[in-house]
């Protein structure tokens, strides 16, 4: 029995949003009997009873095919017909998809954190003798930030470089932890476990004792600044150190310390790389870079991102929502079967549920949409009914994909060496993934066609060298590598080399004619001109005249830019055909939850209870108060109209002229009242009203928001 | 030989010693005298004074010189010792040591065992005549966890143990001390201006210039000194170290004129106008969690001062709940209704519209303090939830949600990100509940602001919202 219970932990209606309870014939008869039953099977563990409920009334497929699978095994989908390979496939895709990502986001938040500690150990090396003719402790004060979850990382790794550089053991302060065990003191005396006398004696001739904090908020400030006064007394002896991890200020730390605590500390203050700074890098790394299996889609970047902003203090949170974006998609998602790589994708994972389910992709319809206006009829008849034509088109995904990335973070990189785009890395990528990259669209994200052309030979010079440091290494914060070796990549240094000896030769020219080389689009090429004639201003709009070098530098930007443009440009996302094999941009389970909104649920629920039941009584109702609603709902309709404190028999006629016997409903009164009674001890188990102290036949509304 | 009954001190030694403390000549011929054994050593002895004045230092000093055969001490910092049994722990592990005792020192758990310890030590050992041993408690007063028959416990011990001297080093003296028998006390006055003038200018600061001579740079300084003990120290701080600490901070922006070579060092009265706004500046003698101060900063690897300012660290939501929960804090309630509905009144009387209330019938009986001076109210969760619902929208017109059939809906809502910013706000101490017990969560909670106006205006400035226009006071 109890192998059956795990089995059908999952089940599809685990997922559904809304449960519309039937109660079944054997309910009943289940509840009374399961005591019985425990009580014959004496040694098996009590039975749950809803396990033992859903036994009874669903009896779900999946259960019965899994019972010779492990445990461990992920549901199959498409109603269990998917086939275990394919569910195993999707569960091993994730299983390589996401620790390399979280290796990824370690090792940039790793990164974030070591300039700091760097400054720290400096410090602490430098300046505790510096100090110590002062008398007083040395403290440095580490800024990370309200992420007090980030502290954990920042502290580990102090303890690993303090290890490492032999500046003796790091102890992060809990509080309460002074002294360790040393026994043995002089004469065969025993040190009490809290007597520093004993870290003197194991500290003898060696270096110092740095105390952490990690969150020193939390710590209580007595408590604090009774360790301080203790180390500043044994500071002649025993070289101590502290430090703090603050993630307020260091003004609203001291405000809190006493002043002769304060005076005992000899601070340095340092700062962490701010969450908002690193989330920027995190996302380069781990979502826009090549080692995201996965393409977070602009709909669901955007809002994690303004969450982030909004909301959310430290980038652990949007950490978990990628993760769990992952874990949605090849969870949920058979067609994420199809995300490996072509070669592994042999034709037996294929299932006719697959191709069903790739027919019925928005991009597949679209696509063919398009074939037939294209007048391809034949391809778009063949991928409608020849299966083999479409695994073919789905094996050929994964050489696409890469092909569609290689171009999307090649144009971003590139856009960005120009260092003329104003926006921020995630908000350039957000948009090309909605709308695409295109350098004409204008006025639009990637509008860089003017800010190019405006360029002086110098700007056009560098821009030329930048470019062509993309073209060759790549972005290392995105993992790409450049265009490499290839045909496009030389034959675009080839490009770039002539140019910029193209633009230095005429600067050279231009230098010995002494004139200053300028091109068409630079603003000081039209001159507005006065001229007095017979006392009469006349003003005329002038082309500057463009020397023949002149001439030639616009040529060669024109040049430039229009070969720059056919590096830069993708297509959005969602145009591409079967994007939805590795494309996720559902936010509502996302939502759901990580940010849940309990309250605004149960108002749902409780004033259009009919949304969920689905009865046809209520169809009319439409949010408003009938009688045919449940009666806590009705109560909760009279409770929201109600003021502070509501008088239980005035509830109770309103209540029972809403389904009394003289309106349309006619329950009799005996049975209207313990609905009605039922109605407010559930009103009250919920939380939304209590007992009211000050008059005895009064209740008290406890939720306003 | 016989012993003289009276001797007094050694002038050498204490000549050596008044020169190291100057202007303590009377106390440490007092304390030379009441703890020499051949002079007139006493049983217990109480030295008393506020904090910086040299009780401890004289007396360490003192002690060391003393020591010899028939002479040893002992030194307990109370601040060390963190329980009692610590402390009697210690006192026997430093009598031991100074009596150099070879046998193992048992636990000491009481002061009855301390006693008994100690009189194994001492009394019942051959000992040299006329010795003495000085057993010196510094303060004792601020011994953590001492049960309160500690004191005299200790002050005991030296009738139990004649060759015991107990020194007891207090910041103040203690209060039934007429109405026993008689101990001697020691008064260590702070010091007095010229005094503290003697002692600062016995180390003065390098000639300023290489022209200037050592001595104009000493007048300069003396009369530097005496300048700042009247702006600074008379006023608000006596304590020689935040005195030595003003001079160190100041002395380099006092001769920045005549380093700029404007001014020289005789113009003293011009230098002093010209540096009249730093002597002013009481935030010198605020003890700071000084960030490196300029005399080190050559050594110090420079901390990157950013703006880690808690305006740009918070997240939006947090700020507009702080600001919030400063309003909940700072208004009363009654001028809730005023102030965040806009139904009956529009934003019109906002800003001190709500004068007064009702006229008072019954004139002033019992005055009230004005709410400002009470510093930040307690106030209950929901009440500041409401507020926040209602200033939300007009703070921040991005946060568009519209009311629908009743229920929020949109970005609106109270979502768990409100309580997971309530979460870190209260885990931040900035928010701080009051009274223990119940849930975080719990609306009916109550929670009190932890930051002070300039925080908060600061903060409003960094949302665009002007925290005065809100505030009814």
């Amino acid at each position: 029995m109890s192998e059956f219970d795990d089995t059908s932990l999952f089940h599809e209606d685990d997922h559904r949003v809304a449960y519309i309870f039937t109660a079944p014939p054997t309910t009943t008869a289940a509840t009374n009997t399961s005591p019985t039953t425990t009580t014959k099977s004496a040694p098996v563990r009590p039975a749950k009873r809803r396990r033992v409920l859903e036994k009874d009334t669903a009896a779900p497929l999946p259960a019965q095919e899994k019972d010779d699978d492990e445990g461990r095994q992920w549901p199959r989908l498409f109603n269990g017909l998917e086939s275990p390979s394919a569910a195993d496939l999707r569960k091993k895709t994730y299983e390589s998809a996401w620790p390399v990502l979280e290796s990824e986001i370690e090792s940039v938040l790793r990164d974030a954190n070591r300039q700091t500690l760097e400054e720290v150990v400096e410090f602490l090396n430098s300046d505790v003798h510096e100090c110590e003719g002062r008398g007083r402790v040395p403290a440095g004060f580490i800024i990370t930030g309200p992420n007090i979850a980030g502290q954990d990382l920042l502290f580990s790794q102090l303890g690993d470089v303090l290890a490492e550089r032999g500046e003796g053991r790091v102890r992060e302060g809990m509080g309460g932890q002074e002294g360790g065990g040393w026994e043995d003191g002089r004469g065969g005396r025993r040190y009490l476990d809290y007597d520093l006398e004993a870290l003197r004696v194991e500290m003898e001739g060696r270096g110092g004792v740095v105390v952490a904090f990690q969150d020193s908020e939390a710590f209580d400030t007595g408590l604090v600044g009774e360790l301080v006064g203790l180390f500043h007394s044994w500071q002649d002896r025993i070289q101590f150190s502290v430090l703090f991890g603050i993630a307020t200020s260091v003004e609203l730390f001291q405000a809190r310390l006493l002043k002769a605590t304060a005076r005992q500390l000899y601070g340095a203050q340092f700062d962490v790389v701010q969450a908002n700074a690193v989330l920027e890098s995190v996302i380069m790394a781990a979502v826009a870079g090549t080692k995201a299996q996965l393409r977070i889609g602009p709909g669901l970047l955007r809002k994690l991102v303004r969450r982030q902003q909004e909301q959310v203090a430290g980038v652990g949170a949007f950490i978990s929502s990628l993760k769990y974006a992952y874990m949605n998609h090849f969870y949920a998602n058979p067609l994420s079967a199809l995300l490996v790589d072509g070669q592994k994708l042999d034709k037996e994972i294929l299932q006719p549920e697959h191709l069903e389910a790739v027919r019925m992709l928005e991009s597949f319809k679209s696509h063919v949409e398009q074939s037939v206006e294209d007048g391809r009829l034949d391809h778009a008849r063949l991928l409608l009914e020849n299966d083999d034509y479409l695994k073919g088109r789905i094996n050929r995904l994964a050489a696409k994909r890469q092909q569609y990335l290689g171009k999307l973070l090649q144009s971003l990189a590139l856009v960005i060496a120009t260092e003329h785009s104003k926006r921020s890395f995630v908000e350039l990528y957000e948009a090309a993934l909605e709308e695409g990259i295109s350098l004409d669209q204008s006025p639009g994200p990637f509008d860089l066609g003017d800010a190019i052309k405006r360029s002086t030979p110098e700007e056009l010079i560098g821009l030329i060298k930048r470019v062509m440091t993309v073209v060759v290494d790549g972005n290392p914060s995105l993992h790409w590598n450049g265009m490499g070796i290839g045909q496009d990549a030389e034959a675009a240094i080839d490009k770039f080399e002539a140019l910029r000896a193209d633009v230095e030769r005429l600067i050279e020219t231009s230098k010995k004619k002494k004139t200053s080389l300028k091109s068409k689009y630079s603003s000081q090429s039209r001159v507005l001109r006065t001229t007095v004639v017979a006392q009469k201003v006349q003003l005329s709009r002038d082309t500057a005249t463009l020397t023949e070098e002149d001439n030639a530098f616009t040529a060669a930007i024109d040049d430039f830019f229009a070969f720059f443009k056919t590096l830069v440009g993708c297509e959005p996302l969602s145009n591409l055909f079967l994007n939805e094999v590795w494309q996720y941009d559902y936010h509502l389970p996302y939502e759901d939850v990580f940010v849940p909104r309990p309250g605004a649920t149960f108002a749902r629920a409780l004033s259009r209870p009919h949304d969920y039941l689905g009865c046809a009584c209520c169809d009319k109702a439409n949010g408003s108060m009938v009688g045919t609603l449940p009666a806590t709902s009705i109560l909760y309709h009279l409770y929201s109209e109600a003021g502070a404190s509501i008088n239980v028999a005035d509830l109770w006629a309103a209540y029972y002229a809403l389904v009394g016997e003289d309106s349309e409903i006619g329950m009799d009164e005996r049975s209207a009242l313990v609905l009605f009674y039922r109605g407010l001890a559930e009103m009250r188990a919920m939380g939304f009203v209590k007992q009211s102290k000050k008059k005895a036949d009064h209740i008290t509304k406890l939720k306003w928001l | 030989m016989t012993v003289p009954i009276f001797e007094l001190p050694d002038e050498l030694r204490l000549s050596l010693i008044t020169k190291q403390f100057p202007c303590r000549e009377p106390q440490i011929r007092a304390l030379a005298t009441l703890l020499n054994p051949s002079s007139a050593p006493c049983r217990n002895l109480v030295v008393y004074g506020t904090e910086a004045t040299g009780k401890s230092a004289i007396t360490t000093a003192l002690l060391a010189s003393l020591d010899g055969d028939s002479f040893k001490h002992a030194i307990v910092n109370s601040i060390e010792c963190i329980t009692a049994r610590h402390l009697y722990e210690t006192v026997v592990g430093k009598v031991a040591a100074a009596v150099e005792w070879e046998a193992v020192v048992p636990r000491c758990e009481s002061v009855s065992q301390l006693t008994v310890e100690l009189s194994k030590m001492l009394r019942y050992t051959e000992r040299p005549d006329g010795f003495r041993f000085v057993l010196v408690f510094d303060g004792i007063d601020h011994q953590r966890e001492a049960p309160h028959t500690l004191l005299p416990a200790l002050a005991r011990l030296s009738e139990i143990i004649p060759s015991l001297t107990t020194l007891f080093i207090l910041t103040s003296p203690p209060p039934n001390n007429l109405l026993t028998t008689f101990t001697p006390n020691l008064h260590f006055p702070t010091y007095t201006k010229p005094e503290f003038i003697t002692i600062l200018s016995l180390s003065p600061p390098p000639p300023i210039t290489p022209s200037t001579t050592p001595t104009e740079t000493l007048d300069l300084y003396t009369r530097f000194l005496s300048a700042l003990y009247d702006s600074l120290s008379r006023p608000a701080s006596r304590t020689l170290p935040s005195l030595t600490q003003a001079s160190r901070t100041l002395w380099p922006k006092f001769i920045q004129p005549i380093l700029a070579r404007t001014h020289t060092v005789k113009e003293f009265s011009k230098l002093i106008v010209l540096a009249r706004v730093h002597f002013q500046d009481e935030s010198l003698l605020d003890p700071t969690l000084s960030l490196s101060p300029p005399t080190t900063t050559t050594t110090t690897p420079n901390p990157t001062i950013k703006t880690t300012d808690l305006a740009t660290l918070l997240p939006t939501t947090a700020r507009f709940l702080l600001l919030s929960a400063y309003l909940a804090s700072h208004n009363p309630t009654k001028s809730d209704l005023t102030l965040f509905s806009t139904f009956h009144h529009g934003r019109k009387r906002r800003r001190g519209g709500f004068t007064g209330g009702r006229a008072r019938k019954n004139g002033s009986q019992h005055r009230k303090i004005a709410r400002k001076l009470l510093g930040a109210h307690a106030f209950v969760l929901e009440r500041m939830l409401a507020i926040f619902m209602a200033v939300r929208t007009e703070w921040d017109p991005a946060s568009g949600g519209r009311i629908k059939n009743g229920i929020v809906e949109g970005e609106q809502g109270l979502d768990n990100d409100i309580y997971m910013s309530i979460a870190t706000l209260a885990s931040l101490r900035l928010l701080v509940k009051v009274g223990g017990g119940g849930d975080v969560t719990d609306l009916g909670g109550k929670w009190r602001v932890a930051v002070g106006w300039e925080v908060v205006r600061g903060l409003g400035r960094s949302v665009g919202v002007e925290v005065e226009e809100w505030l009814v006071e």
